[in-house]
């Protein structure tokens, strides 16, 4: 491994958009910023979101929301037409916000701006501030030019803690801001504070509204979820960890800056170093040591690690999410004895590049990384370096397959499996679930050929 | 009792004019075709949905290329969705072409990008014949000449590149959509070439998009009676297909609100009648092969094909409908099979409590009211809080629509088939009718209904 370290720092291939200059995208690796906006939003109890843009803007992203976590989404609408194409949407999202309060009262109402709205011009937080409704109004810009949905995820959580955040007396509690992942990460993250009796405010908390049970009657809004209260009391915390630093950094940075919350940013927990570093934050912040029942969890992992080792080890591997769940899987390969060849993300991001480095410089893989990555560059990548294992969304299937490697399926969407929503990929428990994912789409790749 | 407001509906009384509750004898139609409420918890999908979701992607041969940021290029993307299936796996639906537009795009134009992009996509992708060009929402605000792009980029690789200025916000729904797909297929590519052969008895199918396969169990049966299918319209067609369609002696149009365009344009220029359809259950498919061969003085084998497929059928379809009868369903679907299948139901001995379509127009209205019973919700574009009042109120035993109230309907205890996409289907014709109602009879039946806490 020494050998490797030393070729890694002068090796490792760093692909941007910029460089593959393709004006054409083949098979995208990201969506546009509302979708993104819209899971943040989801995940608060009481909330909807409110697309200021047309029919496609509001059904698309709900039909992707459906599939992947099986369950109903609602997202309500602004409705432009071509009237308001020319004259302006501010009438329909007056109207909107009217009907929707009426019909629906919800407890908040997040204004997403779409390319359209955008480009159009529409001063969405100047009619907003005009309407005079006991319902809390947030506008979240998010056109759909800029960035993808992991800026959508984070402009909105930003924009749900500027418009709410409020200094009123210190909490004892730790922000928490979780990023594009799923309700069982999330149930993994609140099992992991509670075994450290630490109190916190998840950003925002999807456990629920998006795995709902099936009890009748249906509540007017699903259970859980981050209420309002608890986003205004982000300003009184302790600290903030953002799980997802593309997803959910932009919060703990303004309650940084504008309320003096301390801030750390670290690597998505996924994998034994990254848990460890994670848990260590939070024992740091909160003063609460880590007890043995987290102990034991990391041996159950490592135990596993060990278990399976000649089934996995020196399996080359390629990795496409979005940013943060990309660079943390790229140190759990490595974990595992495997070798992360390629490491890529949809997103441009120079931080990525650089978070995908150190793990390169750390564990001495040549690594060839690609930010802002569509999967037909992915797939080329996979052809020219050769790898044994494709890690990627559903989307991301038919490189496995035209490859004939092994194909695991994380990210979003998966559709074409179920149950990977229901899973942590965070935390030691978390890693047991994506090694016996790894393992066994190795082992049955292994059968099948 | 003419139209009628739901209790959810007090805050919005405007939703009055499109909820009806039918009365034999009165001549209402609920309001349709309208802009979707601001507000609106909506269901409805864009212009751009109709154009390229529905009739445009479909085309099996073409580079279809969204113009724009890059969301409504992966919305669109593979077959999970509609599901329309064709024997070009290997390249439709496999790939997903985007524009991505840009910050600085959006400013400085997309022109060039977009004509670049096109010669990018058919330099690594040789085979195709064609390259359809989709303008979503923001294209049309920036003024991007999207007509003159796609011309010079055709005369530089040499196949047809066909632009759809379908931008998202120009309908009030999908339908638009689908008209404006119509259009320009008709204009541009209807005709553009001959057949090496026609022969009397050559059909188009129009207004089908092989969901799960339909056109595969549907063409069989026209073949069966000595036709010959020159083009489907547009599920599995290649561009040729298309460019030869006007050499058809008929027009057999099954989908009857995104295709009545291109037949009426059809039979204007080159005389080619067109004949409405429903090919779904067996009383409606055995007209169906009965009028068209009737039309060829084939009526002879339209008798044997129907005979042979019944009894095909027939022992299964009896059990179901003993299982099945009296079972009350609510049907919310894109449009005509609202209408479709009011008759299938029926045939299975069901009772349909209501109908509902997101993008009909008059026409589809008319005949939902035509054929439902007295006493039956007919509703335009409901949206999730309308329909969780008609769940909860009229409790029916199975409602059919699609993903988007799947699980909403799962969450309120209702059995549910999908109607859009199917479950384990396809579900058309003879053979399709029973899978629709194995599935049916399967929803209704599930044993974990019984184990949900809190359910009467």
């Amino acid at each position: 491994m020494t050998q490797a370290t030393a070729k890694a720092k002068t090796e490792t291939k760093t692909k941007t958009k910029a460089e593959v200059k393709r004006s054409v995208t083949i098979n995208p690796g990201m969506i546009c910023q509302p979708i993104g906006a819209m899971q943040a939003v989801l995940g608060v109890h009481g909330a909807i979101s409110l697309v200021h843009g047309s029919q496609g803007c509001a059904a698309y992203p709900m039909r992707m929301f459906n599939r992947h976590f099986q369950e109903p989404v609602e997202i309500a609408l602004s409705s432009l037409g071509e009237d308001a194409a020319v004259f302006g949407g501010a009438d329909n999202l007056v109207k909107g916000v009217h009907a929707l309060v009426a019909r629906r009262q919800p407890e908040l109402i997040a204004v997403l701006t779409t390319c359209l709205s955008e480009t159009i011009g529409d001063d969405v937080n100047g009619i907003l501030r005009k309407i005079d409704l006991p319902t809390t109004l947030v506008p979240v810009h998010t056109p759909s030019y800029i960035g993808s949905h992991v800026t959508g995820y984070d402009n909105a959580v930003k924009a749900l803690v500027t418009h709410l955040a409020e200094q009123t007396g210190p909490n004892s509690k730790i922000n928490i801001p979780v990023g594009l992942l799923n309700p069982g990460d999330i149930r993994e993250l609140k099992n992991m504070l509670a075994a450290m009796r630490v109190k916190a405010i998840i950003l925002t908390d999807i456990s629920e509204t998006l795995d709902a049970p099936l009890i009748l009657p249906r509540p007017w809004f699903p259970d859980g979820g981050t209420t309002l209260s608890e986003i205004a009391d982000t300003a009184n915390s302790i600290g903030s960890i953002a799980m997802c630093k593309h997803a959910g950094g932009g919060a703990a940075k303004y309650l940084a800056n504008k309320h003096k919350v301390p801030m750390i940013s670290g690597s998505c927990p996924i994998g034994v170093a990254n848990t460890d570093a994670f848990l260590g934050n939070v024992s740091h912040l909160s003063g609460r040591p880590i007890p043995d029942e987290l102990r034991k969890e990391r041996g159950r992992l490592i135990d596993a690690m060990i278990d399976v080792q000649f089934k996995i080890a020196q399996k080359r591997v390629a990795i496409h999410a979005d940013p943060d769940v990309a660079s943390g899987m790229a140190r759990f390969v490595h974990e595992l004895g495997m070798e992360p060849a390629i490491v890529a993300t949809g997103t441009e991001s120079k931080e990525f590049v650089a978070d995908v480095q150190a793990v390169a410089s750390q564990t001495g893989h040549d690594i060839e990384i690609i930010s802002g990555c569509d999967l037909y560059e992915l797939h080329e990548a996979v052809k020219a370096v050769g790898v044994d294992l494709l890690m990627g969304n559903s989307q991301a299937k038919y490189i496995g397959d035209d490859e004939k490697i092994a194909f695991a399926r994380i990210g979003f969407p998966v559709y074409d499996r179920v149950g990977y929503q229901r899973r942590a990929i965070i935390g030691y428990n978390g890693g047991i679930n994506l090694m016996d994912l790894i393992t066994n789409s190795i082992l049955e790749h292994g059968d099948a050929s | 009792m003419p139209l009628t407001l739901l209790e959810c509906d007090k805050p919005i009384p405007e939703r009055e004019k499109h909820t009806y509750i039918k009365k034999s004898g009165e001549c209402i139609v609920p309001m349709c075709n309208v802009q979707t409420t601001p507000g609106d918890l909506t269901e409805r999908g864009c212009t751009y949905a109709g154009c390229m979701g529905v009739v445009g992607g479909p085309v099996k041969d073409v580079i279809h290329l969204v113009h724009g940021p890059i969301g409504c290029a992966f919305y669109t993307w593979g077959g999970g969705r509609r599901q329309n299936l064709s024997d070009n796996t290997e390249f439709h639906r496999k790939y997903c072409f985007s524009t991505s537009m840009q910050e600085a795009n959006i400013i400085f134009g997309g022109e060039q990008k977009l004509h670049k992009a096109i010669l990018e996509a058919y330099e690594r992708f040789p085979n195709v014949n064609g390259v359809f060009v989709y303008a979503t929402c923001v294209i049309g605000l920036i003024g991007d000449d999207i007509n003159n792009v796609c011309k010079q980029a055709s005369k530089e690789i040499g196949v047809p590149v066909i632009p759809f200025s379908c931008e998202g916000f120009r309908g009030v729904s999908q339908s638009l959509g689908h008209h404006i797909a119509n259009d320009v297929i008709f204009e541009r590519i209807v005709g553009t070439k001959e057949p090496d052969e026609v022969t009397p008895y050559d059909i188009n199918i129009i207004g089908d998009y092989n969901i799960q396969g339909d056109l595969w169990i549907i063409a069989p049966l026209f073949e069966a009676m000595g036709l010959r299918i020159l083009c489907t319209f547009t599920g599995n067609a290649s561009i040729d297909d298309l460019a030869m369609a006007h050499r058809a002696k008929l027009n057999v149009m099954h989908c009857q609100r995104s295709t009545p365009y291109i037949c009426q344009l059809m039979e204007e220029k080159y005389e080619l009648p067109y004949m409405p359809v429903s090919l779904f259950g067996v009383e409606q498919t055995s007209k169906a092969l009965r009028d068209v061969a009737a039309f060829f003085g084939l009526g002879d084998k339209a008798e044997e094909v129907i005979e042979s497929e019944v009894a095909k059928i027939l022992p299964e379809i009896e059990y179901y409908k003993e299982q099945l009868r009296g079972k009350r369903v609510f049907i919310y679907q894109g449009a005509p099979r609202a209408w479709h299948w009011i008759k299938l139901m029926e045939e299975l001995g069901m009772e349909v409590v209501g109908a509902a379509t997101t993008f009909g127009h008059t026409d589809d209205y008319e005949k939902i009211i035509e054929r439902i019973g007295d006493g039956a919700l007919v509703i335009d574009n409901p949206n999730s809080v309308e329909l969780r009042e008609i769940l909860i109120g009229y409790k029916p035993d199975l409602f059919i629509s699609g993903l988007k109230e799947k699980f909403l309907a799962y969450k309120l205890g209702v059995p549910f088939v999908n109607g859009h996409s199917y479950e384990r289907g396809p579900y058309a014709v003879y053979s399709g009718f029973l899978k629709f109602a194995k599935d049916i009879h399967t929803t209704i039946n599930h044993p974990a209904w019984k184990l949900i806490e809190g359910r009467a």
